[in-house]
């Protein structure tokens, strides 16, 4: 019993899974650890987009679901679900969203929000 | 574990930020936007602090409305006599290129009409409509303020015409490029693009791609089109849409016509792209007014007279036409239904 915990010299296949272990690590940190500010809201309405809308701006935004009226509110660069009309209200205990990439669903609505970043297709405009 | 610290490293750094510094600030009454990429934080704001600090000299200088810059100061004296005054080195140098530019472009570029401009209300930092004063517009016409009236000796200039009153609105942006163009070629920087108010000039490229520009579409609040902008390359637009009043239903942008001292109506947006050359700033700036004043049949003269192969013209009912090199740049966002080739 004592002798199988003893250390030995790592084989190949050791050296093979903490590397694919660090790569998967590095990936994750990579794809998730950004905090760039997101710069616009897109928001689904069942498997359609509904609207998109800069989040640069103070606006309130009601949507007619199957349950009834979800109330969607941006303001300071943030957006969040105000008020929905589903049993649990999970969609709005979420809060305010912020970064790029979030995301909010009401399932019960099926209303979704996500966060979208500010890529443009050009450096600078010339006007 | 060398080898696993080494990997780490590598990892890590791949989630490095891509090595682009982007500063935005508020000179000449407009957005300044500086990109460098390729160099550390430090030097890029280094870099962009003196190319700022460059800009501020130039437009409390040259400033038009402001009764104590240097170009101000020679108004008084051309509007005085005919007595020479000492110029700076540099304000003499940019009246010789203005001199010669306004010269091919047959007076339509004309930054000898200050009071024209003045008396449209464009020498403001708010644009709000004017009295519209016909009989004092047709006075400064009649006074033909030219170019080809300053005479310039050595550092000392004086104006045959007391009607001369610079202002360098159209032309001191493009100067400032070139003058950026030089000062970050100076200080090593391999790859730039700097943005005056719309008029960008690029220097190497962004990563491995060429610096890319939106161009404004004159009535939508997007890009219509992009451009790549190879190094030394410059890019210029004149619009009726950044400056400009309404009265009356009638819009009056801040491109008046010298040869009849009105706005232009005939044309929305003028975009030239300038291959590289010293004064490749200042062509951005000046080459597309001559353009956007000329008749629709004579812009390509109007271009051609200026040296310029590449131009778009948006036309007051919003039609395209372009040259057949400026078509081959252009990547169209939202293709206009209808395009002219020239």
């Amino acid at each position: 019993m004592v002798s199988a915990l003893k250390w030995s010299k790592p084989l190949l296949g050791d050296v093979l899974v903490i590397l694919v272990g660090l790569i998967f690590v590095g990936c994750l940190f990579k794809s998730l650890w950004h905090n760039e500010q997101a710069a616009k809201l897109q928001i689904r309405l069942g498997d359609k987009i509904y609207a998109t809308y800069s989040l640069d701006q103070k606006r309130k935004i009601d949507i007619q679901g199957s349950l009834g009226v979800t109330r969607i509110v941006i303001a300071n660069g943030k957006a969040r679900f105000a008020s929905s009309p589903c049993p649990n209200q999970y969609c709005v205990h979420q809060g305010w969203l912020s970064h790029k990439g979030q995301a909010a669903i009401c399932l019960p609505n099926q209303v979704s929000l996500e966060l979208l970043g500010a890529k443009k297709p050009f450096d600078s405009l010339n006007y | 574990m060398r080898f696993l610290v080494l990997f780490f490293a590598l990892i890590l750094s791949a989630c490095g930020k891509e090595p682009l510094v982007q500063t935005k600030s508020y000179v000449f009454g407009t957005l300044v936007d500086i990109s460098i990429y390729g160099e550390t934080e430090d030097k890029a704001h280094e870099v962009t602090s003196h190319i700022l600090q460059d800009f501020q000299r130039l437009h409390h200088q040259y400033h038009a409305w402001q009764s104590d810059s240097e170009l101000s100061k020679l108004n008084q004296s051309f509007a005085s006599g005919k007595t020479p005054v000492e110029i700076s080195p540099e304000l003499a140098q940019m009246l010789g290129q203005a001199q010669v530019l306004s010269k091919e472009s047959q007076g339509l570029f004309n930054p000898a009409i200050g009071s024209l401009i003045g008396a449209w209300g464009f020498q403001r930092d708010e644009f709000t409509p004017v009295e519209i004063n016909d009989l004092a517009i047709q006075k400064l016409v009649q006074s033909n303020p030219q170019m080809s009236d300053i005479v310039i000796k050595g550092n000392t200039a004086f104006s045959k015409n007391p009607a001369v009153k610079l202002d360098l609105g159209g032309y001191a942006k493009g100067y400032a490029l070139d003058l950026a163009l030089a000062e970050l070629q100076k200080q090593g920087v391999k790859n730039s693009l700097v943005n005056i108010g719309g008029n960008i000039i690029a220097l190497g490229q962004h990563g491995d791609k060429p610096w890319r520009v939106g161009i404004q579409h004159p009535r939508l609040p997007k890009p219509m089109a992009t451009v790549d902008l190879q190094s030394g390359w410059a890019i210029g637009t004149s619009g009726d849409y950044q400056r400009y009043f309404e009265q009356a239903g009638k819009r009056y942008c801040h491109i008046i016509d010298p040869r009849v001292g009105y706005p232009a109506q005939g044309t929305q947006a003028v975009t030239v792209l300038i291959p590289p050359n010293p004064q490749a700033g200042v062509l951005s700036d000046v080459a597309s007014k001559p353009i956007f004043l000329s008749a629709p049949d004579q812009r390509g003269n109007a271009a051609k007279a200026m040296g310029v192969e590449h131009y778009l013209v948006v036309d007051a009912e919003g039609k395209v036409t372009l040259s057949a090199s400026m078509n081959q740049r252009v990547h169209w966002l939202a293709k206009p239904e209808k395009i002219t080739v020239q």
